[in-house]
């Protein structure tokens, strides 16, 4: 990810009002998560797994803090079910940003199935989302994205691909 | 040890702005026929209580919070303990009321009734206040140990599989709960959560 990405996600992150960060350290957003981890403006909560970090948001939510929740692509299947328990059964807002490896440009075979199921299964847990491919568009959509879910009380994720995740 | 007794203790203890979070099934049926309250987020899924209790911890460090989980619930999501202790709380009481049995699932064992030791387990993770009790004497004390003390305690009671009869049905569904919680703390520490916006932009 270069800084220029980095520092979009940052200052859009800021300007949406988002105080708390929950995160699994992954290489795509490695960048990112040292930005957020020293930066004194995010309350910074590391967890294990990406469920703990579905959970350890919802709390921060409901106790007046903005959460965002860092999501490695493959880190969204462990995240599904609290997605379900928590988010969709308590209805809960949660800004999501993943890096979208395996869309179309990403060669790396291994993450080839993700293409079929990052997309799917955020349509499934009912929650919208933006694919956003250029770094001029990441601090707008994460504003937008945020608005919303607080809004309308269910998950909005964003997507990174293309510059944005190089 | 009964279950309903350790709570019933514990709920002669708590202030009343005390926040607790409780595991889904007969520990959130008891705690709410003992302490109703606005301040408790109860029915948490398995494997989530422990995290959404560390969410509030965090956030709300001035405020005691206490979580009433359940072994199988804390051993879905085992490292929640590490990731707690990782965060150096000092306003929280993790107990872990351990019927070594998924009790709300039909009664079949847990770890916890073979080799598992969540004490064991939570020390190794860092958490720096640990035990194990299995009298009401014990849970007496060391409940309002932890009560009094600042920290990051954890407290293991042992008790018996079985509730207790007549309990009032909880009402509330997830979102009735956690518009009734927001609310709470929107009172109670002057901030905003739920809001809905009315024009476009």
């Amino acid at each position: 990810m270069e800084a220029a990405a980095v520092n979009a996600v940052v200052e859009g992150l800021k300007q949406a009002g988002v105080d708390f960060i929950s995160l699994l350290p992954d290489s795509d957003f490695s960048d990112l998560q040292h930005r957020v981890a020293s930066d004194k403006h995010f309350t910074y909560v590391p967890v294990s797994n990406e469920a703990i970090g579905v959970g350890v948001c919802a709390g921060a939510y409901l106790s007046g803090k903005r959460p965002a929740l860092l999501v490695p692509t493959s880190g969204l299947l462990v995240a599904a079910w609290p997605l379900t328990s928590i988010c969709m059964a308590w209805s809960l807002p949660l800004l999501l940003l993943i890096p979208y490896r395996g869309d179309i440009g990403d060669a790396f075979w291994l993450m080839g199935p993700y293409k079929d199921t990052t997309e799917p299964l955020l349509k499934v847990l009912n929650a919208p989302y933006s694919v956003i491919s250029k770094n001029e568009e990441i601090s707008k959509a994460i504003i937008d994205a945020q608005g919303s879910t607080i809004s309308w009380q269910r998950p909005v994720a964003i997507l990174l691909t293309g510059e944005t995740i190089k | 040890m009964k279950r309903f007794e350790c709570l019933k203790i514990l709920s002669s203890m708590l202030d009343p702005k005390t926040i607790v979070v409780g595991n889904v099934g007969p520990i959130s049926r008891e705690w709410n026929a003992l302490r109703p309250s606005e301040a408790n987020l109860l029915q948490v899924n398995l494997g989530l209580c422990a995290a959404v209790g560390l969410g509030i911890s965090v956030s709300l460090p001035h405020r005691q919070v206490v979580i009433l989980d359940g072994d199988g619930n804390l051993l879905l999501n085992l490292a929640s303990l590490a990731d707690m202790a990782n965060q150096n709380l000092g306003n929280t009481v993790h107990i872990v009321l351990d019927n070594e049995a998924y009790e709300g699932g039909g009664g079949l064992r847990s770890a916890t009734a073979g080799k598992a030791d969540l004490s064991a387990i939570a020390r190794g993770a860092g958490v720096p206040q640990t035990g194990v009790v299995i009298t009401l004497e014990d849970f007496e004390s060391t409940a309002r140990q932890s009560l009094t003390r600042a920290g990051h305690h954890f407290i293991v009671a042992k008790v018996d599989k079985g509730s207790v009869e007549k309990l009032p049905t909880l009402t509330l569904d997830g979102k009735e709960a956690k518009y009734r919680f927001a609310r709470y703390i929107e009172s109670t520490e002057v901030v905003q959560i739920l809001r809905p916006r009315y024009t476009h932009a």
